[in-house]
């Protein structure tokens, strides 16, 4: 049997942007130096250079810190009681560097029941592009919501 | 866009270990995390109490701190820009202060639309076989082909 989800359907379509963000060395310093990130081209600009890059690279997953800056709507889901954070997905289109401006656009991507052995949870999953100043894409980044009961 | 000691794709076969890497997100790097987030703090990333009030056992890593030191993994084996897709699934809340392992297991080797692929299942355990945090990674390599 289909569950039937009550949610607010007509955000579907509509996209929520915020930025631009400046990426600076500093931010990159510091993102790399809570994770221990020691690699040469994420903290060292002449390494960078040296490996081709315009300066210091951000890790791949660095887009992820500017995900919550994009205000999203309630999507009034009439299941669960508690939500928690059930996964993330980065795809990474092209590097991100310091000095780039990274701007981001979301949308509500889909909204879907599984049932295990736990009983049945719904997933929440907004989707976020970004893009750099040339409007170029530099990475699709996926949040997963889990309801439960 | 090279780096030293970069595996090729011929080198690599199904079946091969990468890492493991080991971790430890003391406090004060969650803290240091959460405040470049932008999260408002305190909050269960970073206080025991608030942590108790979410029936949680202890203040936990964000999950997108997760990502990262798993990414970290990756980009330690494969180069800067070798990553390009990182799917996880946040299993277990990830404690401070404890040892973390990330390993990954190639699970597939393809090239594609001029890409040399590797494709693996990726991992995050605690000390006692926790499996905190899982899932699949894509990472495109150089070729020694001219």
């Amino acid at each position: 049997m289909v569950m039937e989800l009550e949610y607010d359907r007509s955000l579907y379509g509509k996209e929520h942007e915020a930025g631009p963000f400046e990426v600076t060395k500093e931010i990159i310093q510091a993102f790399s130096q809570s994770i221990g990130e020691t690699g040469a081209v994420f903290n060292d600009e002449s390494a960078a250079q040296t490996a081709g890059y315009r300066s210091v690279v951000a890790p791949p997953t660095l887009c992820t810190l500017y995900v919550r800056r994009v205000e999203l709507p309630d999507i009034n889901l009439k299941f669960g009681r508690t939500r928690f954070h059930a996964g993330q997905r980065v795809q990474a289109k092209a590097s991100i560097c310091a000095g780039d401006f990274l701007t981001a656009s979301s949308h509500l991507k889909e909204v879907y029941p599984k049932t295990g052995r736990s009983g049945t949870m719904v997933f929440i999953v907004w989707e976020t592009t970004f893009r750099n100043q040339d409007g170029e894409v530099v990475a699709d980044v996926q949040e997963s919501y889990a309801a439960r009961e | 866009m090279t780096q030293q000691n970069m595996p090729y794709f011929e080198d690599v076969e199904l079946g091969d270990e990468i890492g493991p890497l080991q971790k430890v997100a003391a406090d004060g790097e969650v803290v240091e995390f959460c405040q470049l987030w932008g999260n408002p703090m305190p909050n269960r990333f970073t206080e025991a109490a608030i942590a108790a009030k979410a029936n949680l056992p202890g203040p936990i890593l964000p999950g997108v701190m997760s990502m990262a030191l798993m990414a970290q993994l990756l980009t330690q084996w494969g180069g800067a820009g070798a990553l390009k897709d990182l799917d996880l699934v946040f299993r277990q809340p990830v404690p401070h202060n404890q040892p973390l392992s990330i390993a990954a297991t190639v699970t597939d080797t393809r090239q594609e639309n001029g890409e040399n692929l590797v494709e693996c299942d990726i991992l995050m355990t605690g000390l006692a076989g926790e499996r905190y945090v899982g899932g699949t990674a894509l990472l495109s390599l150089p070729t020694k082909e001219k």
